[in-house]
């Protein structure tokens, strides 16, 4: 992390190319706006963290092709501080060129090249230490071809970049600008050769010149014997001045300015030239925070800096890290745009007097205006800090330092899992080099640049070769899996949250998969698919018979509709920002909680389904129509805590871990807690065939959630949090179906018995008795239908949901299974 | 992007090993990356990763500055080898592209009259003055149909003059002296036409003078004095007198349905889609507005007026053939409307025709050479289409005149068709110039004919709501914040069951919000829009408009917020 420190942010604004014409790219797609394609470039900038050089904070897209790029900010920079001759001096100097050199160096390794250096964007921070800006902005717009400007100014730049012609852009063209021969970091070295000479001597080189003639000088050079060093001072009567400086800087600047671009030094060559031997002896290594999951040591070269009275600073602000200050910044209400407005950086036209003449057929368009407001501005604008410093004036300073441990958090540390093996995440960032399937590789080509791509983010080139890398790690990690449709829309959200870190948003991928998705990704997943769909039905008339109803009599059944919503977990059908609102809730629920929410959603949009037919329901569901999300959260947390855990008991679900250690804590977390990793039982749950599934409407319950609701062996430490409170009415009706005389042998307390024979009137309804009064009401309660060996309790079940009873659910095994416990009674006899 | 053949040896025990691989460079991914990727195509041995690295990163690092240097040196022999002609236009490019792109070394432009008298207005129409504005918009407007109505009067005079000696002519006169006759008429009737069209010509151009002068003062009045410019304002409510129950059912009857709808798979936005049916030219044309037998501005005026410069603008395609005059059919009567008043803010019609004529040429010389088309053939062509800009109309900025011929009439036309095409084209226009309102004719019609039968009509409407949708769909991917406004236009005449079979048809293709659903369908129904024109309506919308003086709200919500003001 870097702190604020002094830094102000920095804002600036300039247009991506927009591509006049109907282009398609080689995929058949439109072509993505250069916008698009710089913000996802600009994602790997913001991970830049150097001592000399100015951090990127963040871009984000305005209207049309506008951008708006945030970086640290100082006032300072060389164009001022160079007027006052400060670098006259030679050490001066030379310390200057050790900075500039040390952040370019760090730049080319990250194959980055700077190429727009220049005195206006060397900046100095508040100790006065070099902070190079603007470095991205080369390699960002993909060498200047996503831009319309060219990059760089006309005096710093080295013969060779002006022996090409500027990127020119044909409004009619019909294929995309591509550079293929970026600039490498020797171009910089021209310009800091230049940028010393003036400020050594404090006279810019070429003043008075138009750019033309900058311009045809600088390409002179190439022919002209002279070298442009002695060229330069003697058309300037620099000799004088130079005079002053030691053999090996004059060689330094010398050779800084050698045409031919074979010959010059590179900016790692030049730091390690003798005159730097005294800046390279006191150099500190630089180590700057450290990545999430990283093996290696963190603290290695970690000083703590002795703790001072007096460095104690007031400003608790400048302490944290520039995002998180950005961050704030935004949150007190900072608007970029706005800002701009205010300095008068967005104005632009009234868009009708640009509205161009005409267009033919092909998309071509003649007698449009160019509005100024597109032309390059490269003011800066400095974010006040003013508005959020005021706000958080109140603030406690403690709450600036939150990772400060007391020790209960340290326990709860402790408990935290280690990763299992770190070099496992390293190893994740490979990729196979052969992928074992054509057909996958093409079906992931085909499904990126459909998904989610309504993210600006994820519509980048950049995040659709993140994804592919992704997702072709996944599938090779995971051979007994193939790949399935709507793999994509499951990496999105972690791809989006993880950008900069794709082993990270693999890990994510791969951890989530398994716990809520187990063996949906199997080359033949009916197995798994159908009884998911068999319990989500289940759970459809557990909570709302009668929506269950109508969407069985006309047909309508989950397997319709909502597979695409359970094999992405509704990432295919929910934008970004509404997915992260329900995946929140949904990551802390168990693997059956993603149930809940489809019913969830169902219930919101009841009125609707129970007034559509088969064909308006189909279409309804041909793209989601809006749901409120937060509303969806509430309503499947609700019906989760009203659903008993055995009802929406998957055998497919994830098996048990194998160590299941005895636990003195039974019930850790209720909610996220799987089915299949509780202790089992005679009186648990049992894997069910899809045809036993199929031929009941309604959940089974387990005989040990029965005993547990129904408080039949004493108040126990409930496992459930629907316990319920003292005194309150019991959770469950129990309806023991079998004919009375058997009732009357046995039965668990407080039943009541309507045998199933003569329960229905011939119409159907149930014949009026004390037990059905019981029964009505009792609407709320969980009705768990009791019967024997004989398929009864099922029928009974499946009529009680035709009527339209609400929680209906058969205990699995029937009676049988509460032979063993001691909780049969005879039923008092007045009953 | 070339590929490197990387060789490293490495010694395990007393076994030497060798790896060689092809190494891509520059190497567009993380060392780290590939070199996880080496070790698990090829089995090696933790212990060499380090070294590996080290070697690997040199060897990338050394080839990555060849490709460098290779690409200079490719590019500096050519320079040299250059004569001075090509390096003269290099300087020639850099130096253009400094001073076209970037602010620093691009000419200072001037401001402009135009744009000046375009701040100007804008800011005066948002002031309490646009009320004086637009009655002396009003009044201009006036003088002028009073010119167009002794122009027509006279010319029709003259016509029926020149009928009668006619007939008068065939029965006494020869067949040569007839002709003659009939010349001297023609000429008559040039001359005439001429004189009243200068006139006309002139008392525009007067007026847009007077009008453009009016506005610099008023607005420097404004800036000069200290407070704002309040006295001249009217309260229209006490100045106006009632409205007569005529006048307040005057309205014109029309079928229309608004709707709202979702676009997107995930992220959805949210658009208004309507359905009317009227003269095209109903939207372009003013009607004369009386309250209690004065005449006044209409309130669309105002709307149209307030949202010209912003970002806010309303379109209209009109369907037209490949020649550029404006002598015929609707286009003749489009004309009519255009001249009805002075347009204060554009050239007028015939002037922007003009200079349209004089670009089309262009189009040959940039798609040059490679053209398929033949060189001559510089016309108009089916999909093509030309813009004209308005500020006299009722409900309209920008007017498309789309190219079209017979191809259009058939029943069995495509989404590849280049009308169609077109349309899209003209979206992507409304997208890239802030048009948030467009009208299209939904049959590609103007008019009912009899090839119009009901499948005809019916396919004719799938098929431009199926690629409405999904050109809307495309466009909106990157500007997702803004709502628009797309009214589809059926033809005068069609009938009931008709109309309302379509609107059904929209709410099938379309996904239609659950929350607004304003059914508006029927013979019976009033058009909103234009049917509640009475004081109340006027007064309410003025002073809601007064509130926010300030900036005209560029989204929908201005459109809501007024239909929910004339409900109430």
């Amino acid at each position: 992390m870097t702190e604020l420190g002094k830094a102000d942010f920095g804002v600036k604004t300039f247009f991506a190319k927009s591509h006049p014409n109907d282009k398609c790219g080689s995929n058949g797609l439109p072509l993505t706006p250069n916008s698009i394609k710089i913000l996802g470039r600009f994602q790997g900038l913001t991970t830049i963290h150097h001592p000399r050089l100015c951090r990127y904070i963040d871009i984000s897209k305005g209207r049309h092709e506008r951008l708006i790029v945030v970086s640290e900010y100082y006032k300072d920079n060389l164009l001022k501080i160079g007027k006052t001759g400060k670098y006259g001096s030679v050490e001066e100097l030379l310390t200057l060129a050790y900075e500039v050199l040390e952040g370019l160096v760090y730049l080319n390794r990250k194959s980055i090249t700077h190429r727009n250096l220049s005195k206006s964007n060397i900046l100095f921070d508040t100790k006065g230490n070099v902070k190079l800006s603007e470095y991205g902005l080369y390699h960002v717009t993909e060498y200047g071809a996503n831009v319309s400007f060219p990059i760089g100014l006309p005096e710093y730049m080295p013969p060779e970049v002006l022996c090409d012609c500027p990127i020119e852009t044909d409004e009619h063209a019909d294929t995309e600008t591509v550079v293929t021969d970026p600039c490498g970091p020797k171009t910089d070295v021209w310009s800091l050769g230049v940028i010393l000479l003036e400020v050594f001597t404090n006279v810019d080189l070429w003043e008075g010149l138009s750019n033309p003639q900058k311009i045809y000088r600088t390409v002179e050079f190439l022919n002209e014997g002279k070298h442009p060093f002695d060229f330069y001072t003697e058309e300037y009567s620099l000799q004088d001045k130079i005079k002053v400086l030691p053999e090996g800087v004059l060689d330094f600047l010398r050779n800084c300015l050698t045409v031919n671009s074979k010959e010059r030094p590179s900016p790692e060559c030049l730091l390690q030239y003798k005159i730097f031997s005294e800046h390279n002896a006191n150099k500190k290594p630089y180590k700057n925070g450290f990545r999430m999951f990283t093996v290696q040591l963190r603290s290695k070269d970690l000083e703590l800096s002795p703790y001072d009275e007096n460095g104690y600073t007031e400003d608790h602000l400048s302490e944290r890290s520039m995002d998180e200050v950005y961050y704030l910044w935004r949150l007190a209400g900072g608007d970029l745009e706005g800002v701009l407005k205010s300095q008068g950086l967005v104005k632009t036209k009234p868009p009708v007097t640009l509205i161009p003449n005409f267009c033919t057929g092909d998309g071509d368009v003649f007698g449009q205006k160019r509005d100024r407001a597109e032309l390059l501005d490269n003011t800066i604008v400095v974010l006040s800090q003013e508005q959020l410093r005021n706000r958080l004036s109140e603030v406690d300073e403690k709450a600036y330092y939150p990772l400060i441990h007391t020790d209960d958090d340290m326990t709860e540390f402790k408990r935290m899992p280690k990763s299992s093996s770190a070099a496992d995440l390293l190893e994740t960032a490979s990729l196979p080099l052969i992928i074992r399937e054509k057909d996958v590789e093409y079906q992931i080509e085909v499904d990126i640049p459909r998904c989610h791509q309504y993210h600006q983010l994820l519509s980048s080139p950049t995040a659709h070769a993140k994804f592919k890398r992704v997702l072709k790690a996944w599938v090779y990690y995971n051979p007994q899996y193939v790949y399935w449709q709507g793999l994509d829309s499951l990496c999105a959200p972690f791809l989006a949250l993880n950008f900069n870190d794709e082993a990270l948003a693999f890990s994510c991928l791969q951890a989530f998969i398994p716990k809520y998705l187990h063996n949906f990704f199997m080359k033949d997943n009916s197995a798994v698919i159908q009884e998911y769909l068999c319990v989500f039905s289940h759970l459809i008339a557990f909570h709302d018979p009668e929506l269950s109803n109508h969407l069985e009599g006309i047909g309508f059944i989950p397997d319709l509709y909502a597979i695409p919503w359970f094999l992405t977990m509704y990432a295919h059908v929910f934008p970004l920002h509404k997915l992260v609102h329900l995946w929140d809730t949904l990551l802390l629920g168990n693997s059956s909680f993603p149930l809940c929410i489809g019913v969830a959603i169902l219930t919101q949009l009841k009125s609707q389904l129970i007034s559509f037919g088969f064909n308006e329901c189909i279409l309804l569901f041909s793209d989601m129509p809006e749901i409120n999300i937060e509303l969806c959260v509430q309503d499947s947390i609700r019906i989760f805590c009203n659903t008993p855990k055995s009802a929406i008991y998957r055998q497919h679900a994830r098996p048990a871990k194998k160590t299941i250690k005895a636990d003195s804590r039974p019930n850790l977390s209720y909610y996220s807690r799987d089915y299949n990793d509780q202790p089992t039982n005679d009186l648990s749950m049992e894997p069910k065939t899809i045809e036993e599934l199929r031929a009941v409407k309604c959940p089974h319950i387990s005989a040990e959630d029965m005993i547990e609701l129904g408080e039949f062996s004493g108040p126990v430490q409930s496992k459930s949090p629907t316990k319920r409170k003292h005194n309150s009415k019991p959770m469950l009706l129990v309806i023991d179906v079998r004919v009375q005389e058997e009732f009357n042998k046995g039965t668990i307390p407080s039943s009541i018995n309507i045998p199933f024979q003569s329960a229905f009137c011939p119409e159907g309804n149930l014949n009026p008795c004390p037990a059905v009064t019981t029964l009505n009401a009792h609407p709320l309660q969980v009705k768990v239908v009791v019967g024997g060996r004989n398929k009864n309790a099922l029928n009974f079940a499946n009529e009680l949901v035709r009527l339209g009873y609400k929680k209906v659910c058969v205990l699995h095994k029937g009676i049988d299974v509460l032979r063993n416990t001691s909780i049969l009674t005879i039923p008092p006899a007045d009953i | 992007m070339s590929k490197e053949d990387f060789k490293f040896t490495f010694l395990s025990k007393d076994l030497v090993s060798t790896l060689e691989v092809p190494v891509p460079i520059p190497l567009k991914q993380p060392l780290n990356d590939f070199i996880g990727q080496l070790v698990t195509a090829h089995n090696l041995p933790c212990f060499i990763e380090n070294e590996l690295k080290e070697k690997l990163d040199a060897f990338v690092w050394k080839h990555t500055q060849q490709t460098y240097e290779k690409n200079v040196q490719k590019k500096i022999d050519e320079i040299k080898k250059a004569d001075q002609a090509s390096v003269d236009s290099l300087v020639d490019k850099w130096s253009k592209a400094f001073t076209q792109e970037v602010k620093t070394y691009a000419k200072v432009e001037a401001e402009t009259q135009e744009e000046k008298f375009s701040k100007v207005y804008h800011a005066l129409i948002h002031s309490p003055a646009l009320d004086t504005l637009l009655n002396l918009e009003h009044t201009y407007s006036l003088t002028v149909e009073d010119l167009l109505r002794q122009r027509d009067a006279d010319l029709g005079h003259l016509q029926q003059r020149q009928r009668e000696e006619m007939d008068e002519a065939v029965k006494t006169y020869s067949n040569d002296e007839v002709n003659e006759l009939a010349q001297n008429h023609f000429e008559q009737m040039q001359m005439i036409e001429s004189k009243w069209t200068k006139e006309l010509t002139n008392l525009k151009d007067t007026q847009k003078q007077e009008f453009r002068e009016w506005v610099i003062k008023v607005h420097e009045d404004t800036q000069s004095q200290s407070k704002p410019y309040i006295g001249r304002m009217r309260n229209i409510s006490t100045t106006l007198p009632e409205a007569d129950d005529g006048e307040r059912s005057e309205a014109t009857v029309t079928m229309e349905e608004s709707f709202t709808i979702h676009l997107g798979a995930q992220m959805k936005t949210t658009h208004n889609l309507r359905l009317l049916c009227t003269d095209i030219l109903d939207l372009c044309r003013h009607k004369t507005h009386t309250v209690g037998g004065m005449v006044i501005p209409q309130p669309q005026r105002l709307q149209t007026a307030m949202s010209l410069y912003s970002n806010n603008l309303c379109g209209l395609i009109l369907l037209t053939d490949n020649n550029l005059s404006m002598y015929t059919g609707l286009k003749k009567h489009f004309s009519r409307v255009c001249e009805q008043s002075t347009d204060f803010h554009f050239p007028d019609l015939q002037q922007q025709l003009t200079s349209i004529e004089q670009q089309l040429p262009l189009r040959d010389t940039s798609k040059g050479n490679k053209s398929s088309r033949e060189s001559k053939d510089i016309g108009l062509q089916t999909g093509d289409f030309y813009i004209t800009k308005h500020s006299n109309l009722s409900e309209v900025h920008v007017v498309f005149h789309l190219v079209t011929d017979d191809s259009i009439r058939s029943s069995d036309i495509t989404s590849r068709h280049p009308v169609i095409l077109s349309i899209r084209n003209i979206i992507k226009q409304c997208f890239r110039h802030d048009l948030h309102t467009i009208t299209i004719p939904l049959l590609l019609a103007h008019h009912m004919s009899e090839e119009m039968t009901i499948p005809w009509c019916q396919r004719r409407a799938e098929l431009v709501f199926k690629c409405v949708k999904g050109f809307m769909m495309e466009m909106a991917t990157y500007e997702s914040s803004s709502s628009r406004t797309i009214q589809f236009l059926v033809p005068l005449g069609i009938s009931y069951e008709m109309f309302s079979g379509i609107s059904n048809m929209l709410t099938t293709i379309f996904r239609v919000s659950n929350a607004i659903k304003v059914h508006l369908a029927g013979i019976s129904t009033v058009d909103i829009s234009r049917g509640f024109i009475d004081t109340n309506f006027v007064e309410q919308s003025f002073t809601y408009q007064l509130q926010k003086n300030e900036e005209t709200s560029a989204d929908g919500s201005t459109d809501i917020s007024m239909l929910s003001s004339c409900v109430s």
